[in-house]
């Protein structure tokens, strides 16, 4: 679920910054820069695990900022194929299921992802499992098992105002990072329904 | 920036957990505050890793997940004499995942029916619990799995 990712990069110290010390200021400046930000095919960034190396501070000429090479590893949200993961149920439509983990929002599964039996009750908006005799449904908050399946990268870097979109069609923002997961097979879906 | 490797390693939930929970500390001995998106993701990540049915729900009570906690589970499931090793991944789901039945290793364990019979899939089970705790409402367990940790502990 969580991967080590190696980094070099740029940090530049501001002034104000001067009475932290080198290194907590490289932190920060690293960490306010990468936090919750998504970086194309590597995944989510978390936070800085550790820095591995430093050049001396520079300072340029006209700016009073110290400039550092630094390189570092940061911690990433990144599953892999196959993974499963544990993430909450927050909404559904015809299409399919909504889950979330508390970091990450973009987790879909199609309703060819769920088990066969499977209908959607659109009064309650709900997903219903009719497994024989038993009724079980996918509630919205429910605690949920799945399996990724694939993931979809979409770069935002701006690409002038001719090209300019950040909704879909249906009006859904597009996220840069999207996964698409699977609960059909036992184990997956509901948690409740598998603990012993 | 400059990616230098994409993918340098791969951690569990617990090294995470342990990192996050550290780098809270650090701040709050050196009485400083960190940026506020890092605040933010932090305390949403430990909030998820905390939730049950996550096996860290209970870590600062338990502790059951330690340093050496994925050594003593290889050491563990290698002294149960399964006929094949299991993959990283697979390791390492079991670590973030903690199964406690056959239906949920069977999600996490590749064509586990036809790599494992069923003595060694309660003995893998067993071993989990053995190793990473359980939870309380589930400490009964199942019967079958009681009795191959007693044949595994005879083995052993």
């Amino acid at each position: 679920m969580f991967i080590l990712t190696k980094l070099a990069d740029l940090v530049q110290i501001t002034p104000s910054d001067f009475k932290k010390s080198s290194l907590d200021a490289i932190q920060d400046n690293i960490n306010e820069k990468y936090a919750n930000k998504v970086i194309q095919k590597i995944g989510l960034c978390i936070c800085l695990w550790d820095v591995t190396w430093a050049s001396e501070g520079l300072i340029g000429h006209g700016t009073g900022l110290v400039n550092v090479n630094v390189e570092f590893r940061l911690v990433v949200f990144r599953p892999f194929k196959g993974e499963v993961l544990l993430g909450r149920i927050t909404s559904a439509t015809q299409d399919g299921i909504s889950i979330r983990t508390d970091f990450f929002d973009d987790i879909f599964v199609p309703f060819t992802e769920l088990p066969d039996e499977a209908t959607y009750e659109p009064q309650e908006a709900l997903w219903v499992w009719r497994d024989e005799d038993q009724v079980m449904y996918y509630d919205i908050h429910e605690m949920v098992r799945f399996q990724i399946v694939t993931e979809e990268w979409h770069d935002q870097t701006p690409e002038g105002p001719l090209n300019m979109s950040e909704e879909l069609p249906d009006g859904r923002a597009i996220s840069p990072y999207r996964i698409t997961a699977s609960m059909k097979g036992s184990g997956l879906g509901c948690c409740l329904w598998w603990d012993e | 920036m400059k990616i230098l490797e994409s993918q340098n390693a791969v951690l569990s939930n617990y090294e995470v957990y342990q990192h996050l929970v550290d780098h809270q500390k650090t701040l709050k001995q050196k009485q400083r505050k960190g940026p506020g998106n890092l605040a933010t993701l932090i305390k949403e990540t430990l909030a998820y890793l905390k939730t049950t049915p996550s096996p860290l729900a209970k870590q600062e009570e338990t502790h059951h997940y330690g340093p050496d906690v994925v050594a003593r589970l290889l050491e563990r499931l290698s002294q149960a004499n399964l006929n094949q090793d299991l993959a990283k991944g697979e390791v390492l789901m079991i670590l973030n995942l903690r199964p406690s039945s056959i239906a949920v290793l069977s999600t996490v364990i590749e064509d586990m029916e036809e790599r494992f019979s069923e003595e060694e899939q309660a003995a893998i089970l067993e071993v989990i619990a053995e190793v990473l705790g359980r939870d309380e409402a589930g400490a009964a367990g199942e019967a079958g799995g009681e009795e191959a940790m007693e044949s595994v502990e005879g083995g052993a």
